[in-house]
């Protein structure tokens, strides 16, 4: 009992460690990066009249910006920040960094949901229907389809759609100010249909083929052939065996793909003039708002590491094989 | 780390007896390999140069024609043609589709593989590691090593295969850690064969099938991602053609030239759905589930 | 020209780069403020931009889109005509000594900020001194440069004391980035509330998203025509055209002639204006491939300017010499080369030795402005085909920003923003002295005394003398080779009339906007 408590102990320890390590990992990532990419503050915000200024004014500059420091202190004294939950501040809007992405987060989330909702009610018919005739017309025609939607850039489609609804019939409810679910439930979700719709269709794909493959594969193992020779009645047999097991990958990629859509659908957010998560970074780089990128990526990352765990946990529940390890 | 066990047992349906002859006789497998050949056929064209026009030959004088029997795809508003830019283009993607996909998948499936083998201390570093990549969001990593290197193509891949490395790190060290305990494998060890020697004798080749999905995946991933980049502006540099690139130039002056937006994107339409039934009619035959079985 | 644009690439012309226009943060930023009857009531006017104001504070701004919001919260002491001439503003015209140093400046009458209080010489000599103090990092300072001081001998009255005469000094005053701020408000609260004498008042902002204006009904200059005006920040062009369709946006400018096209329609009118900045391949004297002026000749020779103007911007502009001033406007023709002449060129390149070709880099940007690209590479093509090789480097914005600002490179493709006085333009490019010589790569003995003669005299014809020898000097040595003007495309829904479009779309007249009858 004390040693299986302890080895429980050891795991979560383990399990902490390791993520913290990953964010200490991408934090670090994420101050390279902005720190190697050509342009500061000042050329970011001054464009090319960054070279009207005096040697001294440009001094000033960098000191109010805080880039005239060693690296490593800049990047000490914004973890430091971090950790007493000051995530900084946009220098050029003079906003809290903390505010912003409490404002935008709730909107990527929201657009995430929705398209792996889009995706899975897409998908996992698709893929059982798929699976029940193996070769079937049924089965190429849907693959043929979920192949198209893998095929397609979508941003492609997508933008062609909205301005071909805007011109044709007026509909535009991206022009609009974007509105949160919270004021105005009804323009929201008129303002999210179609990039939900867009990301859904292509996480589709993926979710399809997961489904399909893992049906096919399960029909295949022993305990099936065994359950089935006993005699147990199909429709139990697929809805008791084939189905609980079979989801187990869909949840799992469901989960990897949801923790990719909260780093933002930077071209889908970007097209839709969505302002979500990704356009927050995005947007940061091309400002260079130190601040505003490595805080954002930072808590992306948490998230990420947040999700993986909770996939984790299901998956746990759901696989009694990974459950008895 | 339970994920991407998902690939595990990929279909394999074919029946006994040649997969590959199999596969053909679908439909999916003959339009996939039709596609495939078409597609191979132009890029081959636009690498060696057989393309009817010089692809970044400029003409004023035949700016912005549509097609024709002269200019297939028409010309664009330099007068240059289309149809050779599309040809050069396809060379380009799948030399960034190849290139990229071949870093990441080698160096992703040695470690995924090494990570899942040896465990302990290795697997955690790599662990973090390529949670560290994923965490990190995958198009912004892409977006910063182009706009930091000089760019040219090599940095459209390298910027791709980052991205995608730490997938195949992921998918090759799941069945790794599942076929370590399978029978044979720990049987091959108790003999004393060496165990580098097992892991590639038996737990390497018994993952093709995964890996292979993944490549093929990845591989018209790859193709989109570097459209979705060149949309962003950080694609292959001009005036060397790319199917993204080109659709991004002709965005705007599509509405008076459909023809420079249309062709390309149908072009990557075509080579991504070609390469993906090449792909699954490929994992018919290779896969040894389907090879093997008795 | 309301505003006197920064002489140099300027930042994203509503530029078409996804990259550069981008949102954040969410919800509303408690927008009670906006048009009362909802999105629909049309007592409010929505003007698309595709880019946040990077900059709310008027002697940093830079941006376009910076300058156009400022433009409607902030007054100038002087302002533009609609032939961009310098008419009266907050203050009359100036009288002018006998020497040229003394400018006086009457106030108009009852002018109040947003906050209420009144407008005076206190707050414009508080505005001249805090932008010429060297602490502010004022870009603007420049303009201040002749400027001995600033005095306030009684509450209507302004007194600017000149070291040395400057022709161009009056210009600056009707610039955005002189606008007059209030002396009682402390510097730090205009960053995220800007108080100004303007025909709207700072109402709200979703940083991202949106900044929301409300009218202000003291305006000097008459009563606005909206209750509020919404600037509001859209992905890109497209999404742009969308909004105008759908009537989600009433105004927006473009720079691009297709998309200006396809915006066009019975609910939407597109109104092509001129423009005073210039497209140009800038090339650099200083690097040792473009030393020889006989170089520098072939590649004046090798160029069709006219095939730049029609592949890059399908012909929407017009082949320009270097001063775009409408007052001074260099004649086009007026070069070496001023059509093509390929075998010219190639004697040109036999004369400097170099028959056998010669190479030299080029950088462009994309992401700055639309055309750059598809410049560079119909330029690379026409060298080409006088042997000279180039090759071709495409940098993302602050890329190529910040080797433009150190001067690495052979050549560059840049849009240079014009301006009403050719001093303002070329000075700090073409005079050793200028902050940017070093990145014009150019300077000679001729060129400063010009320059310097030029500013000296307020005589027009004086003047016109000297800046036509600018311009030959500039053309004869090839120091760069300007190609073209573009146009901008201004789109005004047909719910709206009363907006004037004039040269550089500038938005002096945006105040007169109502709603159509």
């Amino acid at each position: 009992m004390t040693a299986l408590l302890s080895l429980w102990r050891n795991t979560f320890v383990r399990r902490v460690l390791e993520a913290a390590l990953t964010l200490v990992g991408v934090s670090v990532l994420t101050f390279a990066v902005l720190r190697v990419l050509p342009g500061d503050q000042i050329t970011a915000s001054y464009g090319i009249e960054a070279g009207a200024l005096s040697p001294d004014q440009l001094a000033s500059l960098r000191a109010y910006y805080g880039i005239d420091r060693p690296l490593v202190a800049q990047y000490f004294s914004w973890l430091g920040g971090v950790l007493t939950g000051n995530l900084g501040v946009a220098t050029q809007s003079q906003q809290d960094v903390l505010d912003m992405t409490l404002r935008a987060l709730p909107i990527t989330m929201e657009l995430a949901v929705l398209s792996i909702v889009v995706a899975l009610l897409l998908g996992v018919p698709g893929g059982l229907l798929a699976a029940s005739r193996a070769g079937a017309l049924r089965d190429n025609g849907s693959q043929l389809l979920s192949l198209l939607a893998l095929s397609v850039p979508t941003f492609l489609v997508a933008t062609a759609l909205s301005s071909w609804l805007a011109n044709r019939f007026g509909y535009n409810p991206n022009g609009e100010e974007f509105a949160t679910l919270l004021r105005d439930p009804a323009l929201n979700l008129q303002q999210m249909a179609l990039p939900a719709l867009t990301l859904g269709v292509s996480i589709a794909a993926p979710v399809f083929q997961t489904t399909r493959a893992s049906v096919l594969a399960i029909r295949d193992e022993d305990y099936i052939r065994t359950a089935r020779a006993k005699g147990v009645p199909p429709r139990r047999l697929q809805a008791r065996h084939v189905l609980r097991n079979a989801l187990i990958p869909v949840v799992t990629i469901s989960g990897l793909q949801f923790g990719f859509l909260l780093g933002g659908a930077v071209v889908i957010e970007q097209i839709f003039s969505i302002p979500g998560i990704g356009r927050q970074v995005l947007l940061g780089m091309t400002q260079k708002e130190y601040a505003v990128v490595q805080s954002t990526v930072l808590v992306i990352a948490v998230l990420f590491v947040l999700v993986n765990l909770l996939t984790d946990v299901v998956y746990r529940l759901v696989d009694p094989q990974a459950r008895a390890q | 780390m339970s994920a991407t066990t998902t690939a595990v047992g990929v279909p394999a349906r074919a029946p006994r007896g040649g997969a590959l002859r199999a596969a053909l006789l679908r439909p999916a497998g003959v339009v996939g390999l039709l596609l495939g050949a078409v597609v191979l056929v132009l890029a081959v064209m636009g690498i060696f140069g057989l393309t009817p026009y010089d692809p970044a030959k400029q003409d004023v004088t035949q700016s912005l024609v549509g097609p024709s029997g002269q200019h297939w795809f028409g010309t664009d508003q330099f007068g240059r043609d289309v149809f050779s830019r599309v040809c050069s283009g396809l060379a380009n993607s799948l030399r960034i589709a190849v290139v990229s996909v071949g870093i990441s998948g080698v160096l992703g499936i040695l470690i995924g593989v090494l990570a899942g083998y040896y465990g302990g201390w290795v697997d955690r570093v790599v662990g973090v590691l390529t949670n560290v990549l994923f965490a990190f969001p995958s198009l912004l990593l892409a977006l910063a090593l182009a706009a930091t290197l000089d760019r040219s193509w090599v940095t459209v891949s390298i910027a791709i295969a980052t991205v995608y490395l730490p997938i195949f790190a992921r998918v090759a060290r799941a069945p790794v850690l599942r076929l370590r305990h399978v029978d044979y494998v720990t049987a091959s060890t108790a003999i004393g064969r060496p165990r580098l020697s097992t892991l590639f004798a038996h737990v390497v080749p018994n993952m093709w099938g995964i890996l292979l999905v993944q490549v093929t995946l990845s591989l018209s991933w790859s193709i989109l991602t570097e459209a979705a980049l060149s949309f962003l502006g950080f694609g292959t540099p001009p005036p060397a053609a790319s199917l993204g690139g080109m659709v991004y130039d002709a965005q705007t002056i599509s509405a008076v030239a459909p023809w420079m937006l249309a062709f390309p994107g149908l072009a990557i339409v075509v080579f991504v759905v070609g390469l993906n039934l090449l792909g699954d009619a490929l994992r018919s035959t290779l896969d040894p589930r389907s090879g093997g079985r008795r | 020209m309301v505003r006197r644009m920064p002489a140099g690439p300027t930042r994203a012309v509503l530029a078409t780069a996804v990259v550069g226009a981008l949102a954040l943060a969410g919800c509303s930023g408690g927008s009670g403020g906006s048009g009362s009857g909802g999105g629909e009531g049309k007592d409010r006017l929505v003007f698309g931009i595709t880019a946040d104001p990077t900059q709310t504070i008027p002697w940093l701004s830079t941006s376009t889109q910076s300058i156009q919001v400022l433009s409607q919260v902030y007054s100038t002491l002087l302002n533009s005509g609609d032939n961009l001439e310098t008419v009266a503003g907050l203050a009359d015209l100036p009288e002018v000594s006998e020497d040229g140093l003394t400018y006086t400046f009457k106030l108009k009458d009852g002018v109040k900020f947003a906050n209420g209080s009144a407008l005076d010489s206190t707050d414009v000599k508080y505005t001249f001194d805090t932008i010429m103090n060297p602490e502010t990092k004022a870009t603007s300072a420049s303009y201040f440069a002749s400027v001995a001081s600033v005095d306030a001998p009684d509450p209507k009255t302004v007194v600017v004391k000149l070291k040395s005469p400057d022709a161009s000094f009056t210009t600056a005053l009707a610039n955005v980035n002189t606008s007059i701020v209030p002396s009682d408000v402390p510097v730090e609260s205009l960053t995220t509330t800007p108080v100004g004498s303007g025909p709207y008042v700072w109402d709200t902002r979703t940083p991202n998203q949106s900044i929301t204006l409300k009218v202000n009904p003291d305006y000097y200059q008459g009563r606005p025509g909206y209750q509020s005006l919404q600037f509001r920040i859209l992905g890109d062009e497209k999404a742009m055209v969308s909004a105008l369709q759908s009537g989600a946006v009433d105004m927006a400018i473009f720079d691009n002639p297709v998309t200006a096209k396809t915006a066009t329609s019975g609910k939407v009118k597109v109104t092509p204006v001129d423009q005073l900045s210039y497209h140009v391949l800038q090339l650099r004297a200083d690097a040792p491939a473009l030393k020889d002026v006989n170089v520098r000749l072939a590649i004046q020779c090798a160029i069709d300017r006219k095939q730049v103007l029609d592949t890059a911007a399908l012909g929407a502009g017009e082949v320009t010499g270097p001063i775009t001033s409408p007052a001074y406007k260099s004649n086009p023709d007026a070069r070496p080369c001023p059509t093509r002449d390929v075998a010219k060129a190639k004697d040109y390149l036999a004369k400097a030795g170099k028959s056998g070709g010669v190479s030299i880099n080029l950088i462009t940007s994309q992401g700055l402005y639309s055309t750059a690209v598809n410049e560079a590479q119909n330029i690379q093509a026409q060298l080409k085909e006088a042997g000279i090789d180039v090759k071709l480097e495409t940098l993302d914005s602050d890329g190529y920003v910040q080797r433009w600002l150190k001067g690495d490179f052979d050549s560059a493709i840049a849009l240079n923003g014009g301006s009403t006085d050719p001093n303002t333009m070329y000075a700090r490019y073409f005079t050793s002295k200028g902050s940017f010589n070093k990145v014009a790569g150019y300077r000679s003995d001729a060129l400063d005394k010009l320059f310097a003669d030029g500013i000296a005299t307020r005589d027009e014809n004086a003047r016109k003398v000297i800046y036509t020898q600018v311009s030959k000097e500039l053309e004869d040595n090839a120091v760069w080779i300007w190609t073209y003007t573009g146009k901008l495309f201004v789109a005004t829904s047909t719910g709206t009339s009363g907006f004037k479009a004039r040269t550089g779309a500038d938005l002096g007249t945006l105040w007169k906007a109502a709603p159509a009858k």
